[in-house]
C-alpha cells in the first residue's frame, strides 16, 4: 500500500471530518424534515375523495376518503394496495372509480369523530325543515336552548337535589311536608329540563353519505362544518390556525387520535420545570462539595468515577429505583405518617408528578454534578485568593465569588437535564406518567399544585400513539404532530436556559 | 542612586516594638514537604515602605503571604516559628483569620477584581462584615478611589462591569478594595509587574502616599522600583533571607557580595 505524505493525510484527515459533518447535518435536517412533513398533515385539511369498489357479492359500494395528496396520487397508491392484495386471486381488480365531489361535507363533532357526506336538510322540533342558509339560526337557538338547560342544572337540580339528600341524612320522615315540597320543586325542574333536552335532540341535521343513507347528526354535537374539496388557501390556513390552537389547547378526543395534547404539554413542561428546581441545587452542592470541600485523595477520584458511571446507567434502571424506592418506600412511608386516614387508598404511595420529577432529577444528577464542577474549574485561583485576602470565610467566597463565576457551567448542566428529562419515556411509566390522566396536576383546588396526581407526557403520549396508530392515518398524523411539539418544546426550553446561561457569561465571566 | 521621596531612617536593628508592625521569629515553611523559607528572622518597621527582593522562586511570596495567612490555602503547607503583628503571634490557635485578613491586606501580582460593578468590589469587604448603610458606603467607595488615585477615571460609571476596566484601572481597583477596609498593613506581590510604566508610576505615587498611615511591604522584580520607593529593603535567596537594611545602603553599598551580585545583574 502507497503511503500518504504528511500533506496528503492532513487533506484526508480533514476531507473525513467535514464529510462526517455533513452526513450529521444531513441526518438532523431530514429528521426534522419527515417529522414535520408528517406532522403538519395533522393540521392541514384534506380532500375527500369518493371512491367506488364491488363488495365481495359484487355490489357497488361507495365510501368518501380523505386524504392529503392530489387525486391522482390518490389513485395510484390506492390501485397499487389493490394490485397487491388481489394478485394472487384471479378476480378482477374491485376498483371503479375515484372521483373529487365538490360539495361534499366534512362534519368536525365535538367528540373529535369526523363525518362526510352531502347535505340534506335540517329537522327542528316543530318537524320544519330548514337549508343550510338557516343553520346559523339553528344553531344560535341550540345554543340558547343549552344554556338555559346548564342553568336549571346548576341552579335549581342540584341544589335540591343536595337539600334532599341532606333531610335524607338526617332521617327526617318520607312525608314530611317539607321534603315534599322540595321533592314536589325538584320533579317540576326535572320535567323542565327533560322538555328541553328533548327539544335540542330535535334539531338534526341530515346528511347522504357516498353510498346514499342517510347520516342523523345532533346540532349540539356540530364543532365545524366546512366544504374540504371546496376551500381556498385562505380558508386551509386559517383552518390550519385554528387546527393548531386547539391542538396545543384541547384535551385528547377519540382514544387520542384527534383533539389536542394540552394535558401531555402542560404535565411535560410541568415536570420537567419541577426536575430542574430540584437538580439544580442538589447538583450544584454536590459539585461544590466535590470541587471546594472533598479532599484531594482516593475516596474522592473514586466518588468522581461512580458519577460519571452513574450517567451510564439505563433510564429504566432509574425507573424500577424510583418506583421501588421513592414510590413505595417513601411514598408509603408518607402515607402512613401523614395521609393515614385515607389508606388504603394511597396518596403519595403511587406513581405520580413529584416522584416522576425526583427520579428524573437523579437520571439527570451526574450531568448537573459533571458540568458544574466543570464551571468550578473555570474559575481563576485569584478570585478565591482576592475573596479570602479581603476577610471572607470559606463559605463566603464559594456564595460570592466562586459561585456566580461557576453559573453558566450549572446552566449548561441544567440545560442538558432539561433535553434530556423531556424525552425520557421508559421512567417515566413507572413513575407516574400515564396515557390519559383525568385531570391536571395544576387546578383552582387546594393547594393547587397536586404532586401526587399522576400526569401526562409527550413522550408517553407519543409512545402510546406509535403502538396503537399504526394503522391509523388520523391517529398516526396526530403522533407525528406531537412528535414536532416535543422537539419544538425541548428545543425552546433549551433556548431558554441557553439565553439564561449567556447572560450569566456576560455578567460574571471576563471578557 | 535616585531617591525620589526622602524619610527618616531608623536603625533596623534597634527598632522598639511599637516601631515593629511585623515581627518574624525564626520562621520556616515547608511546600510540598520542601523547604521553601529558612529560619527567617526580620522587623518590619510601621508606617514605612519595605520592598522584598530576589530572584523568582526564592520565596517572596510565601514570606509575604505568611503575614496575612494566606499560606495555607496551599495543600501540603507546614511551619514553625513565630509572626508577631501587634505584639500578637498571628499562628495562635484562637487567631481569627477572617478578621486578621481585614487588618492586613494584600495585592495579587495580576489584577483579579470581582465579576460584579466597581461599587461592589470596593464595597466586598465591607459588605463581608455586614455594613450596608448606603450613605457610609458611598463614602467609603469615594475615599478608597481617591486614594487609589482611580476616582477621577470611575466617578460616572461605578455601577459598570469591573471586568470593563484596563489592566492598570483593574490593579488600582484591587488596591481600592484593599484600602476600603483601612488596614494597617498592606502587602503588595509585584503590583506593577503587569503594567505600563506611566501606570507604574501612578501606583508608585500611591505607595508613598499610604505611608503615612499604613504599613506596606511591596515585593518587586524590579531594582529601580525597589529602591526608588522603599525605605529599607530586604534581599532573599532560596529561602534565606542574606541581607536587610534602609534600602540607601542595601542598593549603594550592599554588605554582602550575594546582594552585590544580585542587584548588579550578575544573576537574576
Ligand atoms: N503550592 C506550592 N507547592 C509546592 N511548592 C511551591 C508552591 N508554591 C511555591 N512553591 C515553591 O516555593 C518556592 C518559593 O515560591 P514563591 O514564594 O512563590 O517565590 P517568589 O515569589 O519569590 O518567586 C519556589 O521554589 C516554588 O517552586
Ligand atoms: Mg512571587
Amino acid at each position: 500500500m502507497r503511503k500518504f505524505n504528511a500533506m496528503e493525510k492532513q487533506t484526508i484527515s480533514s476531507f473525513a471530518s467535514g464529510l462526517s459533518a455533513a452526513i450529521l447535518l444531513i441526518a438532523l435536517i431530514s429528521l426534522v424534515f419527515f417529522i414535520v412533513l408528517k406532522g403538519s398533515a395533522y393540521f392541514w385539511p384534506s380532500q375527500v375523495f369518493k371512491v367506488t369498489t364491488y363488495d365481495k357479492a359484487s355490489n357497488e359500494v361507495s365510501v368518501f376518503v380523505p386524504s392529503s395528496v392530489d387525486i391522482d396520487e390518490f389513485t395510484a397508491a390506492l390501485t397499487n394496495k389493490l394490485n397487491e392484495q388481489f394478485a394472487s386471486s384471479k378476480q378482477p381488480i374491485p376498483l371503479i372509480a375515484v372521483e373529487k365531489v365538490d360539495a361534499i361535507y366534512q362534519i368536525n363533532l365535538h367528540s373529535g369523530a369526523i363525518q362526510h357526506g352531502n347535505f340534506q336538510q335540517i329537522n327542528t322540533p316543530n318537524s320544519e325543515i330548514y337549508q343550510l342558509a338557516e343553520l346559523n339560526d339553528v344553531v344560535a337557538s341550540v345554543a340558547v336552548f343549552q344554556r338555559e338547560l346548564r342553568e336549571i342544572q346548576t341552579t335549581y337540580l342540584t341544589v335540591l337535589h343536595r337539600k334532599i339528600a341532606q333531610l335524607n341524612q338526617s332521617g327526617v320522615s318520607e312525608k314530611a311536608p317539607a321534603r315534599l315540597k322540595e321533592l314536589e320543586q325538584f320533579t317540576y325542574w326535572q320535567q323542565k329540563a327533560d322538555a328541553l333536552s328533548k327539544k335540542i335532540a330535535a334539531y338534526r341535521l341530515i346528511f347522504i353519505d357516498a353510498s346514499g343513507q342517510p347520516i342523523d347528526i345532533l346540532v349540539k354535537d356540530i364543532n365545524h362544518l366546512f366544504q374540504p374539496n371546496m376551500m381556498s388557501l385562505f380558508d386551509k390556513v386559517s383552518y390550519s390556525g385554528n387546527k393548531i390552537i386547539e391542538f396545543i389547547s384541547e384535551s385528547p378526543k377519540q382514544a387520542s387520535t384527534s383533539g389536542g395534547v394540552f394535558p401531555a404539554l402542560f404535565g411535560t413542561v410541568l415536570m420537567v420545570l419541577l426536575m430542574a428546581v430540584i437538580v439544580a441545587p442538589f447538583g450544584a452542592m454536590a459539585a461544590i462539595y466535590l470541587h471546594e470541600y472533598a479532599p484531594n485523595n482516593m475516596t474522592t477520584s473514586v466518588i468522581r468515577i461512580c458519577v460519571s458511571n452513574m450517567a451510564g446507567v439505563p433510564s429504566v434502571v432509574y425507573g424500577v429505583f424510583g418506583l421501588g424506592f421513592f414510590v413505595y418506600t417513601l411514598g408509603g412511608s408518607i402515607d402512613s405518617l401523614f395521609y393515614s386516614d385515607s389508606l388504603p387508598s394511597p396518596t403519595f404511595g403511587s406513581p405520580g408528578l413529584f416522584w416522576a420529577a425526583l427520579t428524573m432529577a437523579l437520571l439527570t444528577l451526574p450531568v448537573v454534578i459533571v458540568s458544574t464542577e466543570e464551571g468550578l474549574r473555570r474559575v481563576p485561583e485569584g478570585l478565591r485568593a482576592g475573596s479570602y485576602a479581603l476577610g471572607a470565610t470559606k463559605m463566603e467566597t464559594i456564595w460570592k465569588t466562586v459561585l456566580p463565576v461557576a453559573s453558566p457551567g450549572i446552566m449548561t448542566g441544567v440545560i442538558l437535564a432539561i433535553a434530556r428529562a423531556a424525552g425520557e419515556v421508559a421512567p417515566l411509566i413507572l413513575v407516574g406518567a400515564v396515557k390519559f390522566a383525568p385531570s391536571l396536576p395544576v387546578d383552582g383546588e387546594f393547594p393547587f399544585l397536586h404532586l401526587e396526581r399522576q400526569f401526562m407526557h409527550l413522550g408517553v403520549f407519543i409512545y402510546d400513539g406509535a403502538f396503537h396508530n399504526q394503522t391509523n392515518t388520523q391517529g398516526s398524523s396526530m403522533m407525528f404532530a406531537s412528535c414536532m411539539l416535543l422537539l419544538l418544546i425541548v428545543f425552546i426550553l433549551n433556548l431558554f436556559a441557553i439565553i439564561v446561561r449567556n447572560r450569566l457569561r456576560d455578567r460574571y465571566v471576563r471578557i | 542612586m535616585l531617591k525620589l521621596f526622602e524619610t527618616e531612617t531608623l536603625a533596623l536593628d534597634k527598632l522598639t516594638d511599637e516601631q515593629t508592625a511585623i515581627k518574624v521569629k525564626d520562621f520556616s515553611v515547608w511546600l510540598n514537604n520542601s523547604l521553601v523559607l529558612n529560619k527567617i528572622n526580620m522587623r518590619i518597621p510601621k508606617n514605612k515602605i519595605t520592598a522584598m527582593i530576589g530572584q523568582s522562586g526564592c520565596g517572596k511570596s510565601t514570606l509575604l503571604s505568611s503575614f496575612n495567612r494566606m499560606n495555607e490555602l496551599n495543600q501540603k503547607y507546614a511551619f514553625s516559628g513565630e509572626v508577631q503583628i501587634d505584639g500578637r503571634d498571628i499562628y495562635n490557635t484562637k487567631e481569627n483569620v477572617a478578621k486578621l485578613r481585614t487588618g492586613v491586606g494584600m495585592v495579587f501580582q495580576r489584577p483579579n477584581p470581582f465579576p460584579m460593578s466597581i461599587y461592589e468590589n470596593v464595597c466586598f469587604g465591607l459588605r463581608i462584615q455586614g455594613k450596608t448603610e448606603r450613605r457610609m458606603l458611598d463614602d467609603i467607595v469615594e475615599t478608597s478611589l481617591r486614594n487609589a488615585a482611580l476616582w477621577d477615571e470611575v466617578k460616572g460609571r461605578l455601577f459598570d462591569s469591573a471586568l470593563l476596566l484596563s489592566g492598570g484601572q483593574q490593579q488600582r481597583l484591587v488596591i481600592a478594595r484593599a484600602l476600603a477596609l483601612k488596614p494597617e498593613i498592606l502587602l503588595l506581590d509585584e503590583p506593577t509587574s503587569a503594567l505600563d510604566p506611566l501606570t507604574t508610576l501612578h501606583i508608585e505615587e500611591l505607595i508613598n502616599q499610604l505611608k503615612k498611615t499604613t504599613t506596606v511591604v511591596i515585593v518587586t522584580h524590579n531594582m529601580q522600583q525597589a529602591a526608588r520607593v522603599s525605605d529599607y529593603s530586604v534581599f532573599l535567596h532560596q529561602g534565606e533571607l542574606i541581607e536587610y537594611s534602609d534600602s540607601d545602603s542595601l542598593f549603594t553599598m550592599p554588605a554582602k557580595k550575594q546582594t552585590e551580585d544580585y542587584i548588579t545583574g550578575r544573576y537574576g
